[in-house]
């Protein structure tokens, strides 16, 4: 133990720096600069020089909290979300338990499915999406009307809200969930068998041995999982730009980011963009927070 | 704890320094040439921005000629020309403003950008050089009016490009059909067109197609927005504008283009529709001949303008198009107006239409490439029954971008608000970016 | 037990099948004739690597694509090191305000990375005024700024994975006369090496697939552009150009494929370890 004490700090530090000034440089000193630039009229004619710099104070958010359509956006972009996460971390887990009891081969062949859904990227995986669900060329409605559902030729997914919501929603769960489904499935092997073992032993049902057994031990990487999810699906932003053709009709499917991107970025208004960017980090803290508080609090 | 100190220290000095967004400095003089004089350096690379179209090829080889008949007039000079692919020409443009160091001098830009890229300060005003320039009297005036901010010049419109009604000669033929002489017209031809072949749209034409609708505003009186001194306000709302947004929707409607299908269509996708032989009208531009011929309606259609609201009457057009600048942080800027005036010139503007099909700006170009070209003749005669533009104010960047007008459209379409609701809504959103 | 187990393999492979799908189907759209991609024909008799020539066909396709590969490749080398020396500082060094750095990294993720590119941009741009490599249009500017967001997520993963280790091991090589030196490098860097490949597939795709910074730094010269602007002059449905997205996609997908690939064995106990911490 003695060894371990000596000279932490010093050590510490000179291990931390390139770490500290890279973040510091290039993260910490841009959030700053981010805060800042939401305080004041910032478009790009103030970047370019041609016009001077106005301070607002906190015009920017009141302009942005008086928007009766961010409150919408906000909303909506919360419960997206949250189906996102859920259907994820159902889907994730539910397989990471179905690989854990098969046998090596076809636990391969899912797990190389998962990768090769994983990697593609985003952009990538809208499209693609996009052309199976297509009106005319898609795939998908050709098997519907092959299988006699002739109303089914021309069906458009993307026009009604909520099958626009969907289909993304889809889409977001088949790129994300093996994230979940490794995470898991390392979890659950790490799992010693004699714990399970032993509660067969007491006369544990399986599902007894799930929720009060392994569940607990799970908890943590569960935890981490979801965090990590919430963060990621908050922001979404490619998949809903590409595939509602920037947020469905009259803007119906409009998420935070996208909103953000037309409000602000689209049109060149940094110093909103900045103070919509601030209001998301604090509400994905908030978020976060809560989640957490509320799986110490179960315990 | 000193190091804490120090780290503290350091941590307030950064704050204290950095306690405003940064800028770039581009309030550098507007360089101009009295008569005669030459500004900036007449050697050295010229950097040239042009766009990159999806088959680049032909205008490369003008481009090219150009480029050697300007470096053989001009010894000691080499152009650099790149190609930029539209869809970043924000970020490209805009850092270009903010970084003078990586800006080019020459540069190809949309007529719609000039308002934002003025409030920037991003192009040179060529407003007295252009006057004294003895072709520049050819130029069709609406069309040079696209290039003019608050009065001052800042760029040579290269080409435009105008719409007109394309139409489906063999379904008209079938169902004993002329082409609408009205508006009003147009939409009982397109219902009869669905009704007696449902599985064709009467026309293909969408929500999001903007340039499509401003015509059945301007053709009923009214405008987007009009200029009040130095303010602008949204005109969306008035009675004329509300009657040709409400005549636009029309056709969005399950009788003539289903709004599940036809909502969320932009002007390409229309045309891509017609194409496709899924349509039996559209309102498409001369530019996208190529597209159109390439489908599956080759030598089946015609063209017509677009007609107002009189019979007989043509609705005034959206003058698209681009246009050739000089930046305003350019060391070079005589030499840079010299190439402008080259490429963007009557011999070249001919040379660019043969190769692309671009439409030329200059009256007299335009003249003689239609009576070469029967195609072009419906386009030009709308373009010289005069054209419109979009509001010229920086704010109508931050209005298009948010889709204002397409929402509008789309709200009314499928049914969500009426006409005038939507129209209340898009004004109000309209002025808040004017700040009126 | 017989019958469940082949239950469970059968419901494996299906749904492997059903993930993959799309994957094979973009591929295959990619391969097929332009006429034939309106039908949903699960294969095609008459392959054609025509929309690939046309994607390929962009000027410069190489070297955007080579430009990509060193990025990202820059990218995933630095964040390791950087990454794995702060780990091994958060986990098994003492002092204080260890917690507050670890909720600021989770913090750091949170913020959206469109909003960031302003500052960045003039940062970069002053940057390119002391060290040029790292400056506006050039890919050092890239390669710092991936390295940067990377970093948290990186940091985060590894930090469980060298708490694993058990320090007994650090103990028993300073009896035995090994400098802590010595001891990070030699002994715990290949340990947790499987930890350094979760992270560093992230870093990667980050890497590979920006699109946001490669527009907002890279203003002037064509040499050092990277591959998802070369491409995106083919993403635009409106055209209905679908053979040229699709393999546009699949040229952008299969680097990450292959690297996932090579990876992939390590990936699982990578996990692991990561989320034990």
């Amino acid at each position: 133990m003695a060894f371990v004490q000596r000279r932490d700090g010093r050590a510490a530090l000179l291990y931390l720096v390139p770490a500290g000034i890279i973040l510091l440089a290039l993260l910490a000193y841009p959030i700053y600069q981010l805060v800042v630039i939401s305080l004041y009229d910032y478009g790009q004619p103030q970047a370019s020089g041609a016009a001077p710099l106005v301070f607002l104070g906190l015009d920017n958010y009141a302009t942005l909290l008086g928007d009766p359509q961010f409150w919408d956006v906000l909303a909506t972009t919360i419960v997206f979300a949250a189906v996102c996460v859920a259907g994820t971390m159902l889907v994730g887990t539910a397989l990471a338990v179905l690989a854990s009891r098969a046998r090596r081969v076809p636990r391969m062949l899912l797990f190389l499915a998962a990768l090769g859904a994983w990697a593609t990227p985003t952009i990538a995986g809208s499209y693609v999406w996009l052309f199976l669900f297509d009106q005319d060329f898609g795939l998908v409605n050709e098997v519907f009307a092959g299988l006699g559902l002739g109303g089914m030729r021309g069906h458009s997914w993307t026009f009604d809200r909520y099958s626009a919501f969907g289909l993304v929603a889809g889409e977001i769960i088949w790129c994300s969930f093996p994230f979940v489904l490794v995470t898991m499935y390392a979890g659950i092997t790490a799992i010693p068998r004699e714990v399970i073992e032993a509660a067969a032993l007491d006369g544990a049902s399986a599902r007894r041995t799930a929720t009060s057994v392994i569940l607990p031990i799970l908890r943590p990487i569960l935890m981490i999982a979801t965090i990590q999810s919430i963060i990621w699906d908050f922001k979404v932003f490619t998949q809903i730009y590409v595939m509602t053709n920037g947020g469905g009709v009259a803007g119906q499917n409009l998420v935070l980011n996208v909103y953000a991107y037309q409000k602000a970025f689209a049109g060149e208004e940094y110093g909103l963009g900045a103070a919509i960017g601030v209001v998301m980090t604090v509400l994905l803290l908030l978020v976060t927070a809560l989640y957490v508080r509320a799986q110490r609090g179960v315990r | 704890m000193r190091i804490r100190r120090t780290l503290v220290v350091a941590a307030l000095g950064v704050l204290a320094i950095a306690c405003a967004p940064p800028q770039a400095s581009n309030d550098s003089p507007q360089r101009t040439a009295s008569a005669g004089a030459t500004v900036g350096a007449t050697t050295g690379e010229l950097r040239v921005w042009l766009f990159q179209e999806p088959t680049n090829g032909p205008k490369e080889a003008v481009v090219d000629e150009a480029t050697a008949e300007f470096e053989k007039a001009h010894p000691g000079v080499t152009v650099n020309v790149e190609y930029l692919p539209v869809d970043t020409r924000a970020s490209r443009f805009n850092g270009a403003f903010n970084d003078p160091a990586s800006a080019p001098d020459v540069a190809e830009f949309g007529n719609t950008d000039l308002a934002g890229y003025t409030a920037s300060n991003g192009f040179a005003d060529l407003t007295d050089d252009i006057k004294a320039w003895p072709d520049s009297a050819d130029l069709v005036p609406s069309v040079l009016r696209t290039a003019t901010v608050d009065g001052r010049t800042y760029g040579i419109p290269w080409f435009t490009g105008t719409r007109a009604l394309y139409y489906r000669t063999d379904v008209f033929d079938e169902l004993g059909l002329k082409p609408p002489k009205t508006l009003a017209e147009l939409t009982e031809t397109a219902r009869k067109i669905r009704t007696a072949k449902p599985d064709l749209y009467g026309i293909a034409t969408g929500g999001k197609s903007q340039y499509s609708f401003l015509p059945y505003i301007w053709a009923n009186g009214g405008d987007v927005a009009e200029q009040d001194g130095d303010t602008w306000k949204s005109t969306v709302d008035s009675k004329q504008a509300r009657a040709g947004l409400r005549q636009y929707a029309e056709l969005i409607h399950d009788d003539i283009c289903p709004p599940s299908a036809c909502a969320q269509l932009t002007g390409s996708q229309s045309v891509s529709a017609f194409a496709g032989g899924k349509a039996a009208m559209t309102i498409g531009g001369d530019f996208n001949r190529a597209a159109i011929d390439a489908g599956a309606v080759k030598g089946r259609y015609a063209v017509v303008p677009l007609p107002g609201v009189r019979s007989g009457s043509i609705a005034p057009a959206f003058a698209g198009g681009n246009l050739l600048g000089v930046f305003r942080s350019s060391d070079r800027y005589t030499l840079s107006l010299e190439f402008v005036k080259l490429l963007g010139g009557k011999e070249y503007q001919e040379k660019m239409f043969t190769a692309m099909g671009n439409m030329p700006t200059f009256t007299d170009v335009q003249n003689r490439v239609a009576k070469d070209d029967e195609f072009l003749a419906p386009f030009i005669r709308t373009a010289q029954a005069g054209t419109r533009f979009v509001p010229s104010t920086p704010a109508w960047t931050k209005i298009d971008a948010g889709g204002v007008l397409p929402t509008a459209v789309q709200q009314v379409a499928t049914g969500q608000l009426d006409v005038d609701a939507a129209t209340s809504a898009a004004a109000a959103q309209m002025n808040e970016a004017f700040g009126s | 037990m017989r019958r469940g187990q082949l239950v469970v393999d059968a419901v494996c492979v299906v749904i492997a099948l059903v993930v993959a799908f799309p994957l094979y189907w973009m591929v295959l759209a990619a391969l097929k004739p332009a006429g034939e991609l309106r039908s949903a024909s699960p294969v095609t008799l008459a392959p054609t690597v025509d929309s690939f020539r046309r994607v390929l066909d962009v000027e410069n396709f190489g070297l955007y694509f080579v430009n990509s590969l060193v990025v990202a490749v820059a990218v995933v080398v630095l964040s390791l090191l950087v990454s794995f020396l702060s780990a091994v500082a958060l986990t098994r060094f003492r002092f204080r305000g260890r917690t507050v750095l670890v909720v600021m990294l989770l913090v750091a993720q949170m913020v959206p990375v469109e909003a960031l590119t302003i500052p960045l941009f003039f940062l970069m741009r002053s940057f390119g005024e002391v060290v040029p490599a790292v400056g506006l249009n050039r890919l050092g500017s890239l390669v710092v700024v991936h390295l940067a967001f990377s970093l948290p997520f990186a940091i985060w993963l590894l930090r469980g994975f060298v708490a694993a280790v058990p320090e007994e091991l650090e103990e028993a090589a300073a009896l035995d006369g090994a400098s802590r030196f010595r001891f990070t490098w030699q002994v715990l860097f290949p340990l947790v090496a499987p930890g350094l490949v979760a992270a560093s597939v992230v870093s990667f795709i980050h890497a590979w697939n920006d699109f946001l910074f490669a527009k907002t730094f890279l203003i002037s010269g064509t040499e050092n552009r990277t591959l998802p602007l070369g491409l995106l002059v083919f993403f635009k449905p409106e055209e209905q150009d679908w053979g040229a997205i699709m393999a546009g996609s699949t040229l952008m997908t299969v680097p990450v494929l292959v690297f996932f690939l090579i990876v992939q064995r390590h990936l699982v106990s990578g996990m692991a370890g990561a989320v034990k911490g």
